[in-house]
């Protein structure tokens, strides 16, 4: 992640510092001219991978830690015949993470590992660490509002480049088979989902920008996954994840 | 703010899928009146209610009302209790054998959907007879084994425990020869028990317990807690000692071979260290109206041991090897008959194929066979 940011901070520099000369200053005017607009953006994302509605089984959330989830943005935009109405086609990095602490009952998982299956209604804490970098690919249709408004709605599709996803269950017991079945207590189980992440999902997502210099915009949009981070086979938990989170940040405007 | 509003997504709280019997209360009127015809350790495990009834007392004396009985269990909250009442003759009425009363009720749970019938019995642990042989002859393998004595009467009594059923929870589809308490048809005589120290694999780490010691133990193994507390999941001994006999060693057959490699409780490789067995016998005071049992954390070292009778540096014979273990005095305490007679001494007899297999130490593939075991006894 650190290695994609250095890269992404080097090529703005890059940029920048071409953009002294005044060929590629003379291209980006042209380029401005016939409608184009490049941007840079940088945003903090906020959010949750989580089931939606949150099933029967989750008692409670305890504790909600949203971490430092960054997310980096190149993208072109073009209005169409100078209308308000464009197109908008980026490269995103970014990272949705999450910590959080959730009481459960009759919570039915399947445990897999080696030749051993454990299947059962888990009822106790459980905690949970998703901390998924992906790139992403959104398309969207634009309109502009005025002179500084854009609004824009479309959808993304991501590739993960590196997912954690871990946690315990603890303080708690599992009930073999169905919610009749022999009890077993248990004080604390680790456990390792990463390497079940699937690697690429899509989602849609709808956002706004308002232009605070000619150069300088500040942004919102809200990314709903639509399909879960696990496949949809998956039985060690129960319920699709979806990852749902707004990116609040600015935009350079070249 | 995000969380507020994840938090008031939170749907309402399903009624209870659960119907446990989930202890009993003893302050209870029918538990009170009958305290006195009943002994040992009060056992509620998923499907039964086992209370065990003090020898010499008439199954007659059991007061048995079905309203009052059922008034001194604590059920999963929501549910209720009522006498079976489905189509399994088995189930109907009370049920009168050799070994004790079974009464059969049903739990209900809140949501309507699950149900679950228990075995309320009265049972009486007939005492050992005095030349009596542990050949470990008698099993019955399901998922795994379990092994059971007969005695002279023909009585049979469930004596015998081990960890099986803590393993079951990581063994997958292993057959029950592959759990590290297995029957084994290569005994001195006919069959013996094959206790192997396994691996338990990805799931057992997950819960810090990296290895399965195999063990064998009179007493009572307290499943629901195989995978909190493993060492206090061990309840060791029982009232089973023959009237007016005080035990002088602990005989029997094994063979020891060690596994390669010793590992530690995160199962890291300790250099030099050779896994060993354990086998012992001990015999220890209890308060028989408050029936507190030792566990691993203290089988070896609580004060309330009596005798004790230790086979210290087993080694690793390849074949049959006979031993004779004498019962030492301990806590500078010496052997009451009086107390005996009270129902005040309980024995027990434990054997492992990893001595540390308790604390998860041990190495992986360690195998103790052990036969025809024996208490040799003293009369008063």
């Amino acid at each position: 992640m650190k290695k994609i940011f250095t890269i992404l901070l080097a090529t703005i520099f890059a940029f920048n510092a071409q953009a002294q000369i005044s060929d590629t200053d003379k291209n980006l005017i042209d380029a401005t001219n016939k409608g184009w607009q490049f941007r840079l953006g940088a945003g903090y994302l906020l959010g949750g991978t989580a089931p939606l509605p949150i099933p029967v089984e989750i008692r409670g959330i305890e504790g909600f830690n949203p971490g430092l989830n960054i997310s980096i943005e190149g993208s072109i935009q073009k209005n169409i015949c100078d209308s308000d109405f464009g197109v908008q086609l980026g490269l995103r990095f970014d990272t949705k993470g999450m910590t959080t602490d959730a009481n459960t009952k009759n919570y039915y998982m399947v445990m897999k590992a080696d030749e051993a299956e454990l299947s059962g209604s888990w009822t106790g804490k459980v905690k949970t660490h998703v901390s998924n970098t992906y790139v992403s690919v959104p398309v969207l249709a634009t309109y502009s509002i005025g002179k500084r408004w854009t609004v824009s709605a479309g959808a993304y599709w991501s590739y993960l480049l590196k997912g954690t996803f871990n946690g315990e269950a603890y303080d708690g017991y599992l009930r073999e088979g169905d919610p009749t079945g022999p009890k077993t207590e248990v004080t604390s189980a680790q456990y390792d989902f990463s390497d079940d992440l699937r690697n690429n999902y899509w989602g849609i997502q709808a956002g706004g920008e308002y232009k605070i210099y000619s150069h300088l915009a500040a942004f919102v949009n809200l990314q709903w996954g639509m399909s879960g981070i696990f496949p949809e086979d998956y039985t060690c938990i129960p319920f699709a994840l979806k990852p749902i989170y707004a990116t609040f940040g600015f935009n350079y405007i070249f | 703010m995000t969380l507020f509003s994840v938090t008031s997504c939170i749907q309402d709280e399903a009624p209870n899928a659960e119907c446990d019997i989930v202890s009993v209360d003893t302050t209870q009127t029918w538990f009170r009146n009958n305290k006195d015809i009943l002994t040992g350790e009060l056992k509620v495990n998923n499907n039964e209610v086992i209370f065990k009834v003090k020898k010499g007392v008439d199954f007659n004396a059991i007061e048995i009302n079905h309203d009052s009985i059922i008034s001194s269990f604590f059920l999963t909250p929501g549910a209720r209790i009522e006498i079976y009442n489905g189509n399994d003759t088995e189930k109907k009425g009370i049920k009168i054998d050799n070994n004790g009363i079974h009464l059969w009720y049903t739990v209900y749970a809140e949501d309507g959907v699950w149900s679950k019938d228990y075995d309320v019995m009265f049972i009486k642990m007939p005492v050992l007879d005095i030349d009596h042989v542990f050949s470990f002859e008698n099993f019955e393998t399901d998922k795994f084994t379990n092994w059971y004595e007969i005695n002279k009467d023909g009585l049979r009594s469930d004596i015998w425990s081990n960890g099986n059923a803590g393993y079951k929870m990581v063994a997958g589809n292993k057959p029950a020869s592959e759990y590290p308490t297995a029957t084994y048809d290569k005994g001195f005589s006919g069959d013996c028990v094959k206790l192997t120290t396994c691996s338990t694999g990805t799931l057992g780490s997950m819960t810090k317990m990296p290895i399965a010691a195999g063990s064998i133990f009179i007493g009572e193994f307290d499943d629901k807690n195989a995978m909190k507390d493993k060492e206090k999941a061990t309840h060791f001994g029982l009232q089973i000692i023959p009237e007016g006999c005080r035990p002088v060693a602990l005989k029997g057959y094994y063979r020891y071979t060690p596994g390669e490699t010793f590992t530690d409780k995160n199962k890291q490789p300790v250099e030099g260290m050779r896994d060993e067995c354990s086998i012992y016998a001990v015999l220890f005071e209890i308060d028989p109206n408050n029936f507190i049992p030792l566990n691993g954390s203290n089988i070896t070292s609580s004060d309330r041991i009596v005798l004790m009778a230790d086979l210290k540096n087993g080694g690793e014979p390849e074949d049959w090897t006979e031993f004779n273990i004498p019962f030492e005095p301990m806590n500078g305490k010496e052997f009451d008959y009086e107390k005996l007679a009270n129902n005040e001494y309980v024995i027990t007899i434990v054997a492992s194929s990893s001595k540390n297999g308790a604390f998860f130490e041990g190495a992986v593939g360690s195998t103790l066979l052990i036969d025809e075991l024996k208490i040799e006894w003293e009369k008063e």
